[in-house]
């Protein structure tokens, strides 16, 4: 399959490009050409690959260390995405919103977002500099001193469920309740970009769920 | 057509065989309905704290001297409509019912009555004050909840356990699709329940 097919299938998957840092001009290649170029398993690609085309992982497990390593690689690279580009981009419209429009409720929706935002970024930091870390040194050696407790899976979701509930806060707020007088273009483009941003978390804490804390835990348990 | 959602429809009849009778009817029927069994007039009150009803159908032996009560709930819950059973002993029209059938009736009769009521209550306007039907009481936990009251203060206030407060917040979300407290204030500002000037910006 020529992976220019593929985005014209799914722009989005331009998206899982960039954080697989694989440059956008593909050419005539197929996409074991690809992974092979980019030094990537076509297993753990496709895999990726299908989240964002809408299918579950089938269970090919168990994933390399070095999958795994670039699985985090492609999560740090997703959360660049998050505070660097969708966030920021988020916030102007809101701001731009709340400057156009007098209503109060305005300014509160603008606070909201910025603490949400904040929210985010410590979550995104505790990745970061805990969770990967500790995945990182767990696929490294068999070293068993000073061993975390692997924190689980339901820590993680909760976290997730939280970045994702206010996000839906935010999004029926505007889709239900909180009155604006025309600015549409402006308003569409704030939607779409809560939509997009909607879609990657989405497929962020899938990966996280169906790939890496389930190869962690088996590592885990290999080591015992 | 996009059909405007489920009914709720509460049974309020004593008699097991006769509530069990009237739901088969109505989850066999076509109708997209969602049947809770009562089986006294003050099981009613409570279940309209927490859920809008559309249609009741009652046994008209259970509003026997609580005339003023449903008087009341009519008021308090404009757009519910009441079908009473008739049971033969009804020989003048009662204003506190709006249709009744017997339980000779066939199905499809007793259907169709309760799909007519159902689009005459939703011609009436319908939303109380526009709070995606949010119940008073759920408005009273909401308003405490957006002042920063804790469950506890909320149960404490409006006399209520904490368990009720806890149920009445699930509701308020699940009907308004907001689950944090700090979009529910931005809700409640929009619904104009709390006055901006409450909240410090």
């Amino acid at each position: 399959m020529k992976m220019a097919d593929l985005i014209d299938g799914n722009p989005y998957l331009l998206l899982m490009l960039q954080h697989f840092s694989i440059d956008f001009r593909v050419s005539d290649h197929t996409v074991l050409q690809l992974c092979n170029q980019y030094g990537i398993s076509e297993q753990l690609f496709i895999s990726i690959a299908n989240l964002y085309n809408g299918s579950g992982i089938r269970g090919e497990r168990p994933f390399t260390r070095k999958d795994m390593l670039q699985v985090i690689d492609f999560l740090k690279s997703s959360h660049d995405y998050y505070r660097f580009d969708k966030y920021p981009q988020i916030s102007d419209y809101i701001r731009q919103l709340q400057e156009n429009h007098p209503e109060k409720e305005l300014k509160l929706l603008e606070k909201f977002f910025n603490e949400y935002f904040s929210e985010v970024r410590e979550h995104l930091a505790y990745e970061d500099e805990v969770a990967f870390p500790y995945f990182i040194t767990l696929l490294g050696n068999g070293e068993q001193d000073n061993r975390r407790e692997i924190y689980s899976s339901k820590e993680y979701s909760d976290h997730h469920t939280d970045i994702e509930l206010k996000l839906k806060d935010l999004k029926n707020l505007l889709l239900k309740y909180i009155k604006i007088d025309n600015d549409l273009d402006l308003r569409r483009k704030l939607f779409m970009s809560l939509y997009e941003l909607e879609f990657d978390l989405y497929i962020h804490s899938l990966i996280e769920e169906t790939i890496l804390i389930p190869s962690g835990i088996d590592i885990e348990r290999e080591q015992g | 057509m996009i059909k405007s959602g489920r009914l709720h429809i509460a049974i309020l009849e004593s008699s097991k065989i006769i509530c069990e009778g009237i739901q088969t009817v109505l989850y066999q029927s076509d109708m997209d309905c969602r049947v809770h069994r009562l089986d006294a007039l003050d099981d009613l009150t409570e279940l309209l704290d927490n859920q809008p009803i559309d249609i009741l159908i009652a046994n008209p032996v259970q509003f026997v001297n609580r005339e003023k009560e449903i008087q009341k709930i009519r008021r308090r819950y404009p757009s519910m409509a009441i079908a009473g059973i008739d049971f033969g002993m009804m020989h003048k029209p009662s204003t506190l019912i709006d249709i009744t059938f017997t339980l000779y009736d066939s199905t499809e009769h007793i259907v169709q009555l309760l799909q007519k009521l159902d689009q005459k209550s939703q011609s009436q306007p319908n939303e109380k004050g526009g709070e995606e039907n949010l119940t008073k009481r759920e408005i009273e936990v909401l308003t405490g909840l957006v002042n920063g009251m804790l469950n506890k203060e909320i149960a404490d206030a409006l006399n209520i356990s904490i368990h009720t407060v806890v149920r009445h917040r699930k509701n308020i979300s699940m009907k308004t699709g907001i689950r944090s407290q700090s979009g529910l204030t931005i809700y409640a500002i929009s619904k104009k329940i709390i006055s901006i000037e409450d909240i410090d910006i």
